[in-house]
């Protein structure tokens, strides 16, 4: 049953990307909804879950938007070793702050990967409008929307989890 | 986790996902209609409640432009009419200049830097083939077809930075490229003359991949110095690409690659 509930909710994330996330943008930025999402399940269900999500999400949006399903898991793959080498660091962290960063660095790295991808396939290599059009307000709304959504939900008082697999479970 | 992406990847160039992207697409267009539903008059509110000013002002000019239009379409009424005469008398007959199209609809449209696809609701079944040419329900260039399953299809729209059509000027037939800009914007390149805010440019039909003289956009800006040899030019499409809702899509007309294609 969670593992259902789990795969509709990434399903309907990665629809919203492309129907609901387009109509907001910022700059040359978007909202990225699959990202926060993934980065909730990562937070509140465990590392693992994203592990087996991250896949199916990536196939729903390929599919979705028409774009390619590998270029996407690679897109968001450094999600759990960025948040988990940071957690391992010597730099006291706390939770928040870990999947803050977290987040933003994979956000920064998915949006660069798939302009890259576009670039590869002969868009114009415009490096000015990658970085302060896309990159920077792409942080500045990652990093809106997830302390928008993730500081309400620990204030209800779910308790948030690590992101190194030994304190997670499915 | 890489080696699922390799096989992805290699399952996409084969096109062994293609069939279930078909599927995938099918059984979840009602969710993104319903999430389109919902969502597109919020945004549409927003955006509109942020540049009022702006739209008091194309109201403004719209307003002008379409007394000039009437007055125009009226003049060019009676040409046609006393064209129809001389053909009647001459016994020339004229083609009906309709292409044939299909109307389809919006679904969605993935919109970002570097990118900008549109998702439709009609698809091979309908006859629609990757590479044919997309106009707004108005005649305006929207884009080409790149991919057409059963019952959907992605338009690449011209303001996606992988998008480049041979055009001209259509006052002084000075012939150029117009791509998209990785803002969702459009630039004219490689034009060689005296190029004008307001110029209008429609597509040269050079290359076979579009058909010639269909709108694209007004000049909006021209930057650089007349010892330049090319010099900057921005377009602004005649059409509001993130209000559009319906598409055509042309039939009648085989692109270049299409026909080489099919032979």
């Amino acid at each position: 049953m969670r593992a259902a509930l789990t795969g509709a909710a990434l399903l309907l994330a990665a629809l919203a990307q492309v129907t609901v996330a387009s109509l907001f943008p910022w700059q040359a930025a978007l909202p990225d909804l699959a990202l926060l999402t993934l980065l909730l399940f990562a937070a509140f269900a465990g590392p693992a879950t994203v592990m087996v999500g991250l896949p199916l999400l990536a196939i729903s949006l390929g599919f979705a938007s028409d774009r390619s399903p590998a270029l996407i898991l690679l897109a968001y793959l450094p999600l759990l070793p960025i948040a988990s080498g940071l957690e391992q660091s010597a730099v006291p962290l706390n939770r928040y702050t870990t999947w803050l960063i977290a987040g933003l660095a994979t956000g920064a790295w998915a949006r660069l990967i798939l302009a890259f991808g576009a670039i590869a396939q002969g868009a114009s290599a415009d490096l000015g409008s990658l970085a302060f059009r896309l990159v920077l307000p792409g942080l500045i709304l990652d990093g809106l929307l997830l302390s928008m959504v993730y500081l309400p939900i620990r204030a209800f008082g779910w308790e948030g989890r690590g992101p190194s697999l030994q304190q997670a479970r499915w | 986790m890489v080696g699922l992406a390799l096989f992805l990847a290699v399952a996409g160039q084969t096109g062994l996902l293609q069939p279930f992207q078909g599927l995938f697409l099918d059984v979840t267009r009602p969710i993104e209609n319903g999430l389109n539903g919902i969502f597109r008059p919020v945004a549409s509110f927003l955006s509109d409640a942020g540049s009022l000013n702006e739209l008091q002002d194309e109201n403004r000019r719209l307003r002008l432009e379409n007394e000039r239009l009437q007055n125009e379409v009226s003049a060019l009424q009676s040409d046609a009419d006393r064209v129809k005469e001389l053909e009647e008398a001459l016994k020339v007959q004229s083609g009906s200049g309709i292409e044939a199209s299909v109307a389809a609809s919006i679904v969605h449209r993935d919109s970002s830097a570097f990118t900008d696809v549109v998702s439709i609701d009609r698809g091979s079944s309908s006859g629609i083939k990757a590479g044919m040419v997309v106009l707004s329900s108005q005649g305006t260039l929207l884009g080409t077809v790149t991919r057409a399953f059963d019952n959907h299809a992605f338009v690449r729209l011209i303001t996606d930075s992988q998008s480049k059509v041979a055009a001209e000027i259509k006052e002084s037939h000075a012939d150029g490229i117009v791509r998209g800009t990785a803002n969702r914007g459009l630039s004219f390149e490689l034009a060689q003359a005296d190029i004008k805010v307001g110029d209008l440019v429609v597509t040269s039909g050079l290359g076979g991949n579009y058909p010639p003289d269909i709108p694209i956009g007004r000049v909006t800006k021209v930057s650089g110095t007349s010892q330049d040899l090319f010099r900057k030019v921005e377009l602004e499409s005649l059409v509001r690409v993130s209000t559009a809702r319906t598409v055509l899509v042309l039939t009648s007309f085989v692109p270049q690659r299409l026909d080489l294609e099919s032979r």
